[in-house]
């Protein structure tokens, strides 16, 4: 008999391959179109989509699996932009080692705010979090050689030679759809690891996860230092998109921002930073055509969410079906 | 009565919190296929000594020696490691997995490489057959797909024991496994901790309120009051202790 | 530093301090009675702030604006505490943080939609003059109000918390909300009524700090973050914590912001210093928060 996780657990479902390759070729292909038919300025639109995207995914890797409401993840997308940022102003364009590093020095970082915030709960948990990110922010704000409070700009975009161009927004966009895809790869192998599945545990129930031999505390931080390593990533990114950095990047407020993207496309799936950075993105471009105000109409959209939709977009399908009178009640009481 | 041949040996233990000892001097042991329990009236100190034993506060004095090793700063996790395992009086699963899932977690808490980022559940074989041997053996089979939370209480302190079980213990710490649970349920804890004394000779320690269940299954039977032990012997021994009578029994259970 | 430094920088962080107190033990309270993260704290504050510069702006008189503004805010506060927040307290902390962070972008859009980016508020003019304390010593005397003002509601709160039955309920709510309830304490409205109070301090504290901060939008954020610090330092549902916690904030962000450039160029070489030390005066209170949590998790002063 062939057994394996139950359909009803958190575990997350085996991925379809066939499903995600077509969709990775499909974006590929959107953009050679998009790139060819005069769209560049567009195109680098949804490249900025997609790195928020990821910067949102890899919260909703500590946040929605993990459980663990990290206020300062900001930080981490930051540090990874003024990896970069800095080692092209000091003349070292190289992509490969500037990402390299963007996401060895964030995954230190991590390391070490983890190791500290990790030893406490709740509340203080968020306020430790939100702290260490307070501080990275003043820091970076005051050193003046690397454009203080005004940020820093660059000069050209990072190298990867071979002939890759990342001026080109074809090029650019490329590399953030592999990026995109080889991380959402990974983490989808993460959770349906057996770590995975002690991080899932351990969002139900850390004590119970403890009575059963796990040193939680070690898997909590294995995942704090992935989520800290891909929003450097999702930094080395930003920067060169936006060929600028600057430390509001690492505000609390941002941590905020990448956390509705989370909420609004779904806490606790895969993909579900994307979407919501998609639809955040997208609503605030779409509203602030009409009125400088989006902010107040995004607001009450993100309050309704919360209120009525906590499982943001990937709930929608559940809720729909909720509401039609025709289907059975979802049985749950054996009482 | 020489270590060897005790399976866990509490000795002298004392816990205070501020003016209060929850713990005052508490000496137990439990032998290799013998189910000690511990009664006592509510506030006695039962669950604080557990938490002592389990590894989630530390004594202030004595010792804790589980299978000839003193454990008092081996922390919580690696005591499941040694064979000391405990179920919970209010009952904490996984509410995010179904019943076999629970359990597959307790297994894969004794595999090499437990925590592995590379390996997939999917492909645990090995751990969900074990997982369903388990639920097999406490009669939980039959509701291994659904989700946790749809068992009825009842079935939920059975699955409390279940994932205690699958991490195949040398002693285990129950904390009232019958509490809340119905008289059919109860009947089936209580027939549950016979078999594994039974079969698989196991050590227990038991603390509980349920009388009937206590006097059928203790060898032996150890009284807390006010976190102290003020008796402790066979049940017919505890039984006609008068100060035990005086403290605690009543003349309820006599019938 | 000269005596005369010193004295002014402890006037200034004792001025800071109680401001924060008004902040915090609002904070605090809501956060121990109902167990709520409220992100929107500080929008009470700057929404007070907005609201006592355009009554000032109407009445002609920045007295009448701060008289009239409490109310309103504590009104303003209500509504929004038994409308929207109430939904709130079942919820999961998460889910808390979420929701009042809209809240913050709502309410702060509302407030440009409706006022602007910001207002001027300005001291009364019978205040603008220095107050000469000791001989050198001078000191403004609003500011001396400010502290005046803190040191009696201060005062005022601690006797309402200790030596009234609804004081007593407060605590009892703040330490224990189920054990409260079981002793027939209607936590739901005492909760209102603290919330209510705790918009009224946000009122106070925005409305005299206008004139030196500047009435704007966005002015909640930095000082909320601050609030957090002080209750988590001072123990959540502690209001006693909260006066030692703001405090000591005030008196560590105020001197490390002169005593740490100061102390960078005695030892470090210039470029650093100049750099090094303002980084550093900006991140010493988080440190203190992490060295008091680490020391004691719970908070100084905690009940729980």
């Amino acid at each position: 008999m062939q057994f394996g996780p139950s359909a009803a657990s958190a575990i997350p479902k085996p991925a379809s391959w066939p499903i995600w390759l077509i969709l990775a070729l499909a974006a590929a292909a959107l953009g050679f179109w998009m790139h060819s038919a005069g769209l560049g300025y567009y195109l680098s639109m949804i490249s900025r989509m997609m790195i928020y995207g990821l910067a949102a995914c890899s919260l909703n890797l500590i946040l929605g699996y993990g459980g663990l409401v990290s206020f300062g993840h900001a930080a981490y997308l930051g540090i990874g932009a003024y990896t970069v940022g800095i080692l092209i102003t000091e003349g070292m364009p190289n992509g490969w080692l500037g990402f390299a590093l963007a996401m060895a020095v964030s995954a230190l970082l991590a390391l070490i705010i983890g190791a500290i915030s990790l030893r406490t709960k709740g509340v203080y948990f968020i306020m430790i979090t939100l702290a260490f990110a307070q501080m990275l922010f003043y820091l970076v704000n005051s050193v003046k050689a690397y454009g203080g409070d005004e940020g820093l700009n660059i000069k050209m975009r990072s190298d990867f030679g071979l002939g890759i161009v990342l001026k080109n927004d074809l090029h650019f966009f490329l590399l953030v759809l592999v990026c995109l895809v080889a991380s959402l790869a990974f983490m989808h192998m993460l959770m349906r690891s057996r770590m995975g599945r002690i991080v899932l545990a351990q969002r139900d129930d850390d004590i119970r996860t403890e009575a059963l031999g796990y040193p939680v505390y070690r898997y909590q931080l294995a995942l704090f230092v992935i989520a800290g390593a891909i929003g450097g990533l999702a930094g080395a990114l930003l920067v060169n998109q936006q060929n600028y950095v600057s430390p509001n990047l690492m505000h609390w407020t941002q941590s905020g921002v990448l956390m509705i993207m989370v909420i609004l496309g779904g806490v606790g799936t895969l993909a579900g930073g994307l979407w919501g950075a998609l639809l955040l993105l997208t609503l605030e471009d779409l509203i602030a055509e009409v009125t400088p105000h989006w902010q107040f109409y995004v607001g009450w959209v993100l309050l309704a969410v919360v209120l009525l939709a906590p499982k943001g977009l990937s709930g929608l399908p559940e809720l729909w079906r909720r509401r039609r009178p025709s289907d059975p009640k979802p049985s749950g009481d054996g009482k | 009565m020489n270590a060897s041949s005790t399976v866990l040996d509490i000795r002298n233990l004392v816990k205070s919190f501020g003016a209060l000892r929850a713990t005052d001097g508490v000496s137990l042991q439990v032998r290799p296929g013998e189910i000690h329990a511990l009664i006592g009236p509510n506030g006695a100190g039962k669950t604080t000594l557990v938490a002592q034993l389990s590894g989630q506060l530390r004594p202030d004095e004595g010792q804790i020696v589980f299978m000839g090793q003193t454990i008092n700063d081996v922390s919580a996790h690696q005591r499941v490691g040694l064979g000391m395992v405990r179920s919970f009086q209010i009952t904490r699963l996984f509410k995010s997995f179904s019943v076999i899932d629970n359990v597959a977690l307790a297994v894969q808490s004794l595999q090499s490489q437990r925590g592995s980022m590379w390996r997939s559940v999917a492909k645990d074989q090995a751990v969900y057959e074990k997982a369903a041997a388990v639920l097999k053996e406490v009669g939980l089979h039959g509701r291994a797909d659904e989700l946790a939370p749809a068992l009825s209480h009842g079935e939920q302190r059975v699955l409390e024991l279940a994932l205690a079980l699958a991490t195949e213990p040398k002693l285990l710490l129950l904390d009232e496994p019958m509490a809340g649970a119905g008289p059919e349920e109860s009947q089936r804890i209580v027939e549950l901790i016979e078999s594994l004394r039974r079969d698989k000779n196991m050590a227990i320690l038991l603390v509980e309120h349920d009388m009937e269940a206590v006097f059928r299954l203790a060898d032996r039977i150890s009284v807390l009051v006010n976190g102290a032990l003020i008796a402790s012997g066979t049940p017919e021994e505890i039984r006609q202790d008068s100060q035990v009578r005086a403290a605690y029994l009543g003349d309820e259970v006599m019938s | 530093m000269t005596w005369i430094l010193f004295l002014e920088q402890a006037l200034n962080g004792l001025q800071f301090g109680l401001m924060l107190f008004l902040l915090a033990s609002g904070l605090t309270l809501v956060f121990g009675i109902m167990d709520m993260i409220n992100l929107a704290h500080g929008a009470l504050y700057m929404v007070g702030a907005f609201l006592a510069a355009w009554l000032a702006q109407l009445t002609q008189s920045f007295v009448m604006g701060i008289l009239l503004a409490i109310p309103l805010t504590a009104l303003f506060g209500m509504a929004m505490e038994s409308t929207l927040l109430r939904t709130l307290y079942a919820r999961d902390h998460m889910s808390q943080v979420l929701a009042t962070f809209s809240l913050i972008l709502i309410i702060n859009e509302a407030v440009r939609m409706i006022w602007g980016t910001d207002m001027p508020l300005a001291a009364p003019a019978a205040l603008s003059g220095p107050v000469e304390l000791l001989p050198g010593l001078y000191y403004p005397a609003y500011r001396l109000v400010i502290i005046a003002v803190g040191l009696v509601i201060a005062g005022l709160l601690y006797l309402a918390v200790t030596r009234t039955r609804v004081g007593a309920w407060v605590r009892a709510g703040a330490s224990n909300r189920e054990m409260a309830m079981a002793m027939g304490i209607n936590i739901q409205r005492l909760f209102t009524l603290v919330f209510g109070l705790g918009a009224a301090l946000c009122a106070v504290a925005g409305a005299m700090l206008g004139p030196l901060l500047a009435v704007q939008v966005g002015m909640g954020e930095t000082v909320l973050i601050l609030a957090f610090v002080v209750i988590v330092i001072g123990g959540i549902g502690s209001i006693w914590g909260a006066f030692v916690g703001s405090l000591l904030v005030g008196f560590v962000d105020t001197f490390g912001r002169t005593l740490m450039p100061a102390l960078f160029r005695e030892i470090f070489p210039p470029q650093v210093a100049s750099a090094a030390g303002p980084a550093v005066a900006s991140i010493l209170v988080y440190l203190l928060m992490a060295v008091v949590l680490f020391l004691r998790p719970q908070g100084l002063f905690s009940r729980r």
